[in-house]
């Protein structure tokens, strides 16, 4: 085997965004034909770091070199030149042309004058070939599985350029076993002809099936790289979503005291409840008073049980039931008259209304509840509003900036102030703290413990663990899809991850 | 067997709106050859041809506008524009081909102008084209506001001229089967067009750029292609079609009007979702635009024929088919998210499923019912016992126009053996008379000009227009319209359903459908 | 938290929904006042208020009732094309409810009657309206059960609705006699009444959109569709209730254009005047196709830019059959003035600096 260096080395990279600091000093490297896995969950920073090295984004601070000589990668199409190939999770080709013509449209072989079509797709396929894959080229794009379209986009990107470096990213999200074993074949195959790939994925089995180092990004920070061989599951899980030592620890003197409060009326029940596709069917008993939370990596499920519960999804299995009476209206409107919120994870598509005011966004599915002619005056609004903007301290110049104008951390209290503002009587939250600067995200944990206080029952979802057993009475876990253990808050972190990591650690 | 045949209409997916067309129009022609016997004859099939080539050309140009994801609202415009034009500038002595060669170069550089405001200057292409079609109409009315009339050579030339078809028609009698010159060019613009759709990297592109929510726009330009000249290009191909439009339609009327092309925006749309191309871009074949076109026209035909509804029929026709392209093209696209995602498909997404395909079945079966119901209506002949043809009104007619009336016009015969006589005068006075009843309407005089100028810009007072009357068919119509206009008189005579009449009779008599009063039907 | 470079009072003023519209309403009421002697003048005859700018306002007032229903559609993020059909059909509904004889052959008797009218006033109202309110429910069904785009939606209804209006005429132009009929678009209250139709409609839509929660949802819904159901906002209602105003105001623009011409003109009726209206509503700032904060004044204003473009031209001595080509030539300045190129150039004048995307 050919003697391996670096073909890309990042240094000292810093990249902030008002108001967040999006990676602070990372280090990474790239040597030829290996695999290399970046792992982190949402908001450690991986989306980022790739968005620098494929010329999306520009660094603060930080040196690039490429081959021994220092780069300034300018846009995508430079470091397409530059011979750095990304497979995005959303296909990034077109669905309505066929296979070949995704993979050579743009340079199609002519023949006198026109299109050469049967060249054409002869090339399409013994490209496709050289990457163990025999498919028919003449099918529409978009009526090929997401496996097959991720083909074409990698064989489209290693003929256009003379890629050496190929970045996946997330590529395995919607793929069956059988196709992600195809994958993997070509990733090997590719690595042994010397190309460095940057395998992007949350899913911890597959980082060690296939990957030779591991880069681990957490908060921004680089935790380390490390040689897969050396470096146990449990360890990877630790190093990803493990307690960092913070002065926040007081809390949990506080979350002991508060736990003597719980086990409030029960709530609400849910027997055997499951959505074919997103989540097996579960049973969850939530009281007045108790701050539930649900860990677990990302894409075990965590998400889609909240939509369960608030009722964005219908079940196709099991039944829920709120103050003993059975839960026959899934829906959002439906919810919040029960007197369920919830905080949602995707803030940009499923919580801010950018356009809006800070004051409409607060008050807005409180109006939504109240109808179309129980219109709240513009003086109550806006006392309504002032009153969370104090609470949360909210910092905007005034109540009627529009939401856009905030930066993240403060959009997402505007977002936690619109469900306040409902008086739930069950609040969940997902991912409530994820992209937000670390004193906001204390305020957020210590509110969570007060609404408990106060008697409400609330749902906290977070991919960091120590967040999780900071805030949480009780502590179920996902993984899979799967509700597979509850804890109390008292548990040892190590019984937590061992059920995130699984059986084999 | 029933899976190999699921899986192969699967495959070949995007076929199917096309397929669709094509199989809609043969049936429907099948169904007015059975009802209407006037449909039997070749010509009428070639006439289809012969009257749509400025159609033809314009949906050709639209559909690849809207298969490259945006719409071209401008067509009438610039067809108003290249009429008006081309008839003014030959009034005053240009040479035909110099005229020609000018509004093409004019369409196109409007096409041009609107397609860089579309892509640099991020205009959405609606209010781009929709400006553009003011801007032209603009234009054409500002050089003349009335029609003026094509007496050119070589533009009359263009449009008598019969190309006749080997094997259909007898070259030593001149008769038969025949297309025009219009026709030959269209054909030629449509076999390039989908040369170019398919052949070329150009016409891949376009493909590329529509469809998917405006995703493949972006989607493109990551994969390098070079989507903004595209997008211009694809603007100015569509600005040069629709100034060949103007020509043709000028050739076809003999005149330039601002008029021309009004609502033909509509018209044009809806063929080419008739056609089989999605609004939303990406999908769709050329191919299908002629379908599109020719169902449009089939349909105005048919109602022609039929003669007893009104005109405006073929608007609601041609609405309710759109109507139904699109529910079939929202089906096909549900299909089509279910089985990429592989996913199984949840109760909602099939009850969904279902009310779309209900609700195309519904669709469907009204537009059935319309049909036998229009169709029927032109039938009776063949249930009801034959009736007694009433004479013709000759003498009530001659002492109409020596009352002072400047048209006369009488209708025999049809299915219902009705007779018919208008009486319009200077005033705008309209009287008619069907031997039971009288009836009399009001218009103003300026309407009753114009109607006289269009029957003159025909070339009525010259030998083009001839009286070619015989006994008439089953259900066909034997119509006498005298005129007496500018000094001159004449009365030519013909009968529908036949290939023997000059085809500019039948524009005056649409014209006049939409002018006269009617009588109140039989009881 | 936000930078606020430049003087306070000028980003107040352009940043405001209405800078636009009334800008541009300002530039050509200056180039009038500039250009054409006694634009202004407006004298008192035969009972009422006479001259160029009360002709702006009386030809306006149909497009501007197209508009303001135009406006809420546009703000979810459709649009209407059948507008202009509907106005067709409400005057083919109405002229047939005061005369429906004119079908048969004793229209004689009925001519020339100002007291005659088949059907009480208060049906040739009401009918029509209820029917336009109908025509939009079937475009807002299209839109939201049908999930048919709107542009391809309205499309249907605006090839067929004439050929219904034509249907249920007969294809005959009927004349309308009827004296409180004629009223509505010719009768004059020191103004012409229309304009206070228009502004009555107005009123109510300030009403239904700002003093209940319609307003808020519609814009909500607009800008982010998904947050909004989120929220508890049900998408499908509220654009279905746009769809439906909208269909509404189209029916008062037909009455108001029958009226001012006496006349059911299928063929004729608001042909066209879709297109004023879109371009009206989008003059005032709303945007096309991007959906959410809308402003219904700035709507009206951009009602009134284009009838005053009209009129303009008309004063200055434009012939009426250049008055389209320099209706596009105008729209075209002004469409610039609105892309995304000039803007930046404004900001970059008055000192603003453009708002990055923050990551998530």
């Amino acid at each position: 085997m050919a003697e391996s260096k670096d073909i890309i080395t990042m240094e000292g990279i810093h990249k902030s965004f008002p108001g967040v600091q999006a990676l602070e000093d990372v280090d990474f490297t790239l040597k030829t034909g290996e695999i290399h896995a970046l792992v982190g969950e949402n908001g450690a920073g991986k989306s980022t770091l790739i968005k620098i090295m494929t010329g999306v984004e520009r660094p603060n601070r930080g040196k690039i070199v490429l081959d021994g000589k220092e780069v300034f990668i300018r846009s995508p199409e430079h470091a397409q030149d530059l011979g750095i190939s990304t497979v995005y999770q959303e296909v990034n080709l077109c669905p309505n042309l066929t296979v070949a013509e995704n993979i050579l449209i743009g340079r199609e072989p002519m023949k006198w004058g026109g299109i050469d079509w049967k060249t054409m797709n002869a090339r399409a396929r013994q490209i496709l070939q050289g990457l163990d894959i025999d498919l028919d080229v003449t099918q529409t794009l978009g009526l090929c599985s997401v496996a097959i379209q991720q083909m074409a986009a990698i064989a489209r990107a290693l003929e256009i350029s003379s890629a050496r470096i190929l970045i996946l990213d997330e590529p395995t999200s919607s793929l069956t076993t059988h196709e992600t074993e195809q994958l993997f074949g070509v990733m090997r195959k590719l690595k042994s002809e010397g190309m460095g790939i940057i395998f992007i994925t949350h899913f911890i089995n597959q980082v060690y099936e296939v990957a030779d180092r591991i880069t681990v990004l957490r908060n921004g920070k680089l935790v380390g790289t490390y040689n897969t061989a050396a470096l146990p599951r449990l360890e990877l899980i630790a190093k990803m979503i493990g307690r960092s030592l913070t002065e926040f620890d007081e809390m949990i003197k506080i979350k002991l005291e508060s736990s003597k409060l719980i086990k409030g009326e029960s709530l609400l029940q849910a027997r055997g409840l499951g959505r074919i596709g997103a989540i097996e069917p579960f049973d969850l008993d939530l009281h007045a008073g108790e701050v539930v939370g649900l860990a677990g990596l990302l894409g075990s499920g965590r998400t889609e049980i909240a939509g369960l519960l608030f009722g964005i999804d219908k079940p196709d299995t099991g039944s829920m039931s709120m103050d003993g009476k059975a839960v026959n209206d899934y829906s959002p409107i439906g919810s919040i008259g029960r007197g369920v919120a919830l905080c949602p994870e995707d803030r940009k598509d499923a919580g801010i209304v950018g356009e809006l005011t800070v004051r409409e966004n607060i008050i807005l599915a409180m109006q939504a509840s109240l109808g179309w002619f129980k219109h709240l005056s513009y003086q109550e609004q806006y006392e309504i509003a002032e009153k969370y903007i104090q609470l949360l301290n909210i910092a905007t110049p005034s109540a009627d900036q529009p939401l856009k104008n905030l930066s993240g951390g403060n959009q997402q209290k505007v977002i936690l102030a619109r469900w306040l503002a409902t008086n739930p009587r069950l609040l969940i939250m997902d991912e409530p703290t994820r992209g937000i600067d670390v004193g906001t995200k204390a305020e957020i944990q210590k509110l969570v413990l007060s609404l408990a206080e106060e008697g409400k029952s609330c749902v906290f979802i977070s991919s960091e663990l120590d967040e999780v057993l900071r805030t949480s009475h009780r502590i179920v876990v996902m993984r899979d899809r799967k509700k597979v253990a509850e804890f109390s808050g008292e548990v040892a972190e190590n019984k937590v991850m061992h059920a995130i990591a699984g059986s084999l650690s | 067997m029933m899976q190999s045949f699921g899986t192969f209409v699967s495959r070949n997916r995007r076929l199917l709106p096309v397929s669709a067309t094509i199989i809609l129009f043969f049936i429907a022609y099948a169904v007015g050859a059975v009802y209407l016997p006037g449909m039997r004859d070749t010509q009428v099939f070639l006439n289809l041809f012969n009257q749509s080539p400025y159609l033809l050309v314009a949906v050709i140009g639209e559909t690849l506008v809207v298969i490259s994801g945006g719409i071209d609202l401008s067509v009438g415009g610039i067809v108003a524009l290249t009429s008006t034009a081309s008839a003014a500038l030959l009034r005053i002595g240009w040479s035909p081909w110099a005229v020609m060669l000018l509004m093409l170069a004019l369409g196109t550089a409007m096409g041009a102008i609107m397609g860089y405001f579309i892509t640099y200057l991020k205009v959405q292409p609606f209010i781009a084209t929709l400006t553009g079609m003011w801007v032209g109409r603009g234009l054409a009315y500002t050089i003349s506001n009335e029609s003026i009339a094509i007496y050119d050579p070589i533009y009359v030339l263009l449009q008598r001229t019969k190309i006749l078809i080997p094997g259909l028609s007898d070259v030593v009698t001149q008769k038969g089967a025949y297309i025009t010159p219009s026709v030959a060019v269209a054909m030629i613009v449509f076999v390039v067009a989908i040369y170019m759709a398919h052949y070329t990297r150009f016409g891949r592109t376009i493909y590329s750029l529509g469809g998917n929510s405006g995703a493949n726009e972006q989607s493109a330009r990551l994969m390098g292609l070079p989507v903004n000249r595209t997008k211009v290009l694809v603007y100015t191909f569509n600005g040069f079609c629709s100034a060949l439009a103007g020509i043709f339609l000028s050739i076809y009327t003999r005149s330039g009007q601002g008029l021309l092309g009004n609502t033909m925006e509509l018209t044009v749309i809806a063929a080419v979702v008739i056609g089989g191309t999605t609004l939303a871009g990406g999908e769709g074949y050329v191919f299908g635009a002629l379908f599109g076109v020719l169902i449009t026209i089939l349909i105005q035909t048919m109602i022609q024929i039929q003669g007893t509804l009104i005109t405006w029929w073929t608007l609601i026709t041609v609405g309710l088919i759109t109507l139904f392209f699109i529910g079939l093209q929202s089906i096909i696209a549900n299909l089509k998210i279910g089985q990429a995602t592989g996913a199984t498909i949840s109760r909602a997404k099939r009850n969904q499923q279902v009310l779309l395909y209900g609700g195309g079945a519904v669709v469907v079966v009204v537009l059935a019912v319309f049909a036998f119901y229009i169709l029927k209506g032109g039938s009776s002949s063949t249930k009801s016992s034959a009736c007694q043809l009433k004479p013709f009104r000759q003498d009530q007619a001659v002492s109409l126009m020596k009352g002072g009336a400047v048209i006369a016009y009488e209708r025999n015969g049809g299915a219902n053996c009705i007779d018919e006589l208008y009486g319009i005068y200077p005033d705008g006075r309209i009287v008619g008379d069907n031997g039971t009843q009288k009836i009399e309407k009001q218009v103003t005089p300026q309407q009753v000009e114009t109607l006289l100028s269009f029957i003159s810009n025909l070339g009525w007072f010259t030998d083009n227009m001839y009286t070619a009357s015989h006994v008439p068919c089953g259900v066909c119509y034997t119509y006498f319209t005298s005129v007496a206009y500018k000094g001159q008189a004449k009365t030519i005579s013909c009968v529908d359903g036949g290939t023997d009449c000059p085809s500019e009779y039948w524009l005056m008599t649409g014209q006049f459908s939409t002018i006269l009063p009617k009588f109140a039907p039989a009881p | 938290m936000r930078q606020s470079r430049s003087s306070f009072d000028w980003r107040k003023i352009t940043e405001s929904k209405l800078f636009f519209p009334i800008t541009a309403l300002a530039l050509i009421l200056l180039f009038d006042l500039i250009i054409i002697p006694n634009f202004f003048r407006i004298t008192f005859q035969q009972g009422h208020l006479y001259g160029n700018l009360i002709d702006i306002l009386r030809n306006s007032t149909p497009v501007i009732a197209l508009a303001i229903g135009m406006t809420l559609v546009i703000a979810t993020g459709g649009v209407d094309l059948s507008v202009g059909a509907i106005m067709a059909i409400v005057s083919s509904v109405a002229a047939l409810l005061m005369n429906p004889f004119v079908l048969g052959t004793q229209l004689q008797a009925i001519k020339n009657d100002p007291t005659y009218s088949y059907s009480p006033f208060w049906v040739v109202l009401l009918l029509p309206l209820i029917v336009a309110t109908i025509c939009g429910l079937w475009n807002g069904l299209l839109v939201t059960y049908g999930k048919i785009q709107p542009m391809v939606a309205t499309l249907i209804l605006m090839i067929s609705g004439r050929g219904i209006a034509q249907l249920i005429t007969n294809s005959q132009k009927i004349q309308i006699f009827y004296g409180p009929f004629v009223y509505i678009g010719n009768g004059w209250l020191l103004l012409p009444f229309s304009l206070y139709i228009v502004a009555f409609l107005c009123a109510l839509a300030w009403l239904v959109t700002r003093r209940t929660s319609i307003g808020l949802f519609v814009e909500s819904v607009g800008i982010n569709a998904r947050s909004s159901l989120f929220s508890g906002i049900d998408e499908k209602k509220v654009k279905l209730f746009a769809y439906m105003f909208c269909g509404f105001c189209a029916g008062i623009a037909g009455l108001i254009g029958t009226s001012n011409i006496s006349t059911s003109d299928a063929t004729s009726m608001g042909l066209n005047l879709e297109l004023d209206a879109i371009l009206a509503v989008v003059i005032g700032g709303t945007l096309l196709g991007g959906g959410g904060r809308f402003s219904l004044l700035a709507s009206v204003i951009g009602a009134l830019v284009m009838q005053a473009v009209t009129t303009s031209m008309y004063a200055i001595g434009v012939s009426a059959n250049s008055i389209l080509a320099v209706k596009g030539v105008v729209v075209i300045l002004l469409i610039l003035l609105y892309s995304q190129q000039v803007q930046d150039f404004i900001r970059k004048i008055t000192g603003q600096t453009r708002m990055k995307e923050t990551q998530s």
